[in-house]
């Protein structure tokens, strides 16, 4: 018996050993990919100190191009937004971490219907994008501990870098433009035979409604001013969709740029990359049209 | 399906007794008739749960080919899990008293044990009862070296199963699932890749199961031996799910091959299409896999004709102790016979088979589906265990070397490898082993 507790401390030390040295090298690559994912959750979390920031899932990475909101509104923009059907777990959990850092003065979030409806396809688990980041904040690792890693990811940094080896050796030879500050362009045209409109049928979800006023709560405890934003599809649900945010928004006087059901985009198969996204003309365009519009809402006291 | 286990479980063992009382008391005849009844009971039940729907179906439908139209709504009927392993179990214990491999066990419970062994009955390995009851008949004493090994076993199944067969399954399941939208290359790669997905996946359950038994203090058949390092189908089926084989091959190919001895070869060629069948419909019951049997079982029969079938065929080794350049051929020519085998074995039923067989020549010009991540992490995963199996298969002696203070460590410095490798590239979102539908 006590050889065997001998042969379990051995083990155990050097799984610590092993697991530390390979997580830390892990680390440093992953801060330093220039592969996007990589690249720009590291960024977001770690680096950016922008006066605006854009947060949301795939819709916000691709539809919000900084570099016209600077050049329209003269502050710094950064699109923090990942691909992925992120939703309010990644979200506040993202800014937890940030404002461990600074403290943005515009928050401009896209919401969709997997930040306050129960999306089977779309849950806590999408929190655990912040692995490499655990421990980082308070509400960072309330999420992971929503997500049932939290404690995983304390035990072994390697298990925080589960599968992703490949993508963090060739993460160095990545091809993310720094220029576009977290702006992915799509290009193509979307193909629109047999598009239909994207339902809902799912119940709103307390946990993840509590979880995006917590959000609206720590924004307002900064200063910061959140505003609410829907861009277009290329169809539209005939359901209302959006009610639950727009009440909301209203209960928390947050404003609230609804474009859901914009003529300008919706039915342009031109502007758009698939039924869901702009492509780079539409993405152009509609920030263009939206940097005008908060040009009248950034700075002015939260309504 | 514990009602059903125990049912079954109290009748072998009340049979079993009849016929070690009947041998005793020199009624052959009674012995036989208990020994078959046995058999009844045991593919009754398989039969029951497992084909009733389907041969109901088949008839139905080749009825309404010649034109006889029969209604027909198929039965809900819930099959148990493990079903097929531990009716093999059960059968196996009358019919080894019988032959007198085994003589009548007076403990209900350590025979309940032996069929419900909860390391082995959801997926094998089939033991057999003359070891393992003779296990339980001896004191089993805390012993470090046994939990050491088993647990060592323990984690490398779970790096084939959650680093390999899991990561495979992303890719095969991509492309096989949405076969009509990829490329010729992405089908055959994806099918290439499916018999390691099964070996890993299955492997890595077999050894899971023999780590948790060691632990305990019981040794279990063994259920992999290499199977790809194999010229040709008998070698492969030897050494790939050994006790499902094994189990066939005595207790369904030996007896059928005695009965068709008067017609020579052609009475063993039957033989083996007969246990072929079996196998492959052991598996499920859908044509498919009535077909992947008749398809091992035709490769086998040149071998039959050559005289390569009884013969032990040795690989030949270079100077270096490698196998030589035409043996590496012949088993690169057998895993794609597997291959070929085990696509009829994914499909879900003959249709699908034949779309994807017909839709490989119509899609030569698309491109490669090429998931990075996915391919690299499991390719890496993968050499580490053909560094393995080569290792074990051909230089059992050469250990990987270490200097000699580390030597001392070398179960600490596996382990705790095996532990990070498994973080780094393990999957870990409750897959089902492939095996559990069985």
């Amino acid at each position: 018996m006590k050889k065997l507790l001998v042969h379990i401390v051995i083990v155990a030390s050097l799984f610590f050993v092993f697991d530390r040295a390979l997580g830390l090298g892990l680390k440093y690559m992953y801060v330093r990919s220039n592969a996007t994912d990589e690249y720009k959750i590291s960024y977001s979390n770690e680096t950016t100190r922008d006066s605006i920031l854009f947060f949301g899932s795939s819709r916000c990475l691709h539809h919000y191009v900084p570099a016209i909101f600077e050049k329209e509104l003269g502050i710094g923009c950064y699109n923090v937004a990942d691909w992925g059907i992120k939703n309010i777990y990644y979200h506040y959990g993202l800014l937890g971490n940030i404002l461990s850092r600074y403290t943005p003065k515009t928050i401009i979030f896209e919401i969709h219907p997997c930040d306050w409806l129960n999306t089977p396809f779309s849950g806590k688990e999408r929190a655990t994008s912040l692995a490499p980041y655990c421990g980082m904040s308070k509400a960072c690792d309330d999420m992971l501990k929503l997500s049932g890693q939290y404690w995983p990811y304390q035990l072994s940094m390697v298990y925080r870098y589960s599968g992703s080896l490949p993508s963090l050796i060739t993460g160095k030879y990545g091809s993310m433009d720094r220029s576009l500050k977290g702006w992915k362009p799509l290009e193509g045209i979307i193909d629109t035979m047999g598009i239909k409109a994207e339902e809902y049928p799912f119940p709103i979800d307390r946990e993840r409604v509590k979880i995006l006023e917590q959000f609206i709560l720590v924004c307002q405890q900064h200063h910061i001013q959140l505003i609410f934003i829907e861009s277009p599809m290329y169809v539209c649900s005939k359901q209302d969709v959006f009610k639950f945010p727009h009440d909301l928004a209203g209960k928390h006087q947050i404003p609230f740029l609804d474009h859901y059901h914009d003529s300008d985009f919706v039915g342009h198969p031109e502007y758009f990359y698939d039924f869901g996204h702009f492509n780079k003309k539409g993405a152009e365009k509609y920030s263009e049209k939206i940097a005008h519009e908060l040009k009248h809402i950034i700075g002015s006291p939260i309504q | 399906m514990t009602a059903l286990l125990f049912i079954l479980t109290l009748a072998f063992w009340l049979i079993g007794r009849e016929i070690d009382k009947s041998i005793e008391q020199g009624k052959e005849h009674k012995s036989s008739i208990l020994t078959t009844l046995s058999v009844v009971v045991g593919i009754g039940a398989l039969f029951y749960f497992k084909y009733l729907n389907f041969f109901i179906g088949s008839f139905v439908a080749a009825a309404n080919i010649v034109g006889i139209h029969i209604s027909w709504t198929a039965a809900h009927i819930i099959v148990p899990i493990g079903l097929s392993f531990f009716t093999f179990k059960l059968m196996s214990y009358p019919l080894d008293i019988y032959h007198g491999k085994i003589s009548h066990d007076q403990n209900f419970f350590d025979f309940a044990n032996y069929i419900a062994f909860f390391p082995t009955i959801l997926s094998g390995p089939i033991d057999r009862p003359k070891p393992f009851l003779k296990q339980l008949k001896q004191s089993r004493l805390f012993n470090s070296d046994n939990l050491m090994v088993g647990f060592r076993r323990i984690l490398w199944g779970m790096f084939l199963k959650m680093c390999i067969a899991d990561r495979m399954d992303l890719y095969v399941s991509a492309v096989w699932n949405n076969y009509e939208h990829h490329s010729a290359i992405s089908i055959v790669y994806a099918s290439l890749l499916y018999p390691l997905q099964m070996y890993a996946d299955f492997s890595g359950y077999s050894e899971m199961a023999i780590g948790v038994s060691l632990m305990l203090g019981f040794k279990v058949a063994e259920n992999f031996k290499r199977p790809f390092f194999t010229i040709n189908i008998a070698n492969y089926w030897s050494r790939w799910h050994m006790s499902l084989t094994s189990w066939l091959t005595d207790y369904v190919f030996m007896p059928l091959n005695i009965k068709l001895r008067d017609w020579g070869t052609n009475g063993t060629i039957a033989a083996i299409m007969l246990n072929m069948t079996f196998i492959g419909m052991w598996h499920g019951a859908d044509w498919t896999f009535f077909l992947f049997g008749i398809y091992h079982g035709l490769w086998y029969i040149p071998l039959m004709l050559n005289g390569q079938f009884f013969k032990k065929t040795k690989i030949k080794l270079n100077s270096h102790g490698w196998p030589t350049y035409p043996f590496v051929l012949k088993m690169i020519g057998n895993y794609l016979v597997v291959t070929f085998g085990l696509i009829l074995f994914h499909s879900s039923d003959i249709i699908e088979f034949w779309s994807v067989i017909c839709r490989i020549p119509e899609a030569w010009n698309g491109s490669f589906f090429f998931d990075m991540p996915t391919l690299v992490n499991a390719a890496l995963c993968s050499i580490a265990l053909i560094y393995v199996d080569i290792q074990e298969e051909w230089f059992p002696n050469k250990k990987l070397y270490l200097p000699k203070r580390a030597e001392t460590w070398r179960w600490e410095l596996t382990v705790a490898l095996e532990i990070v490798a498994i973080l780094l590239f393990g999957i870990f979102d409750n897959n089902q082993f492939i095996y559990f539908q069985f």
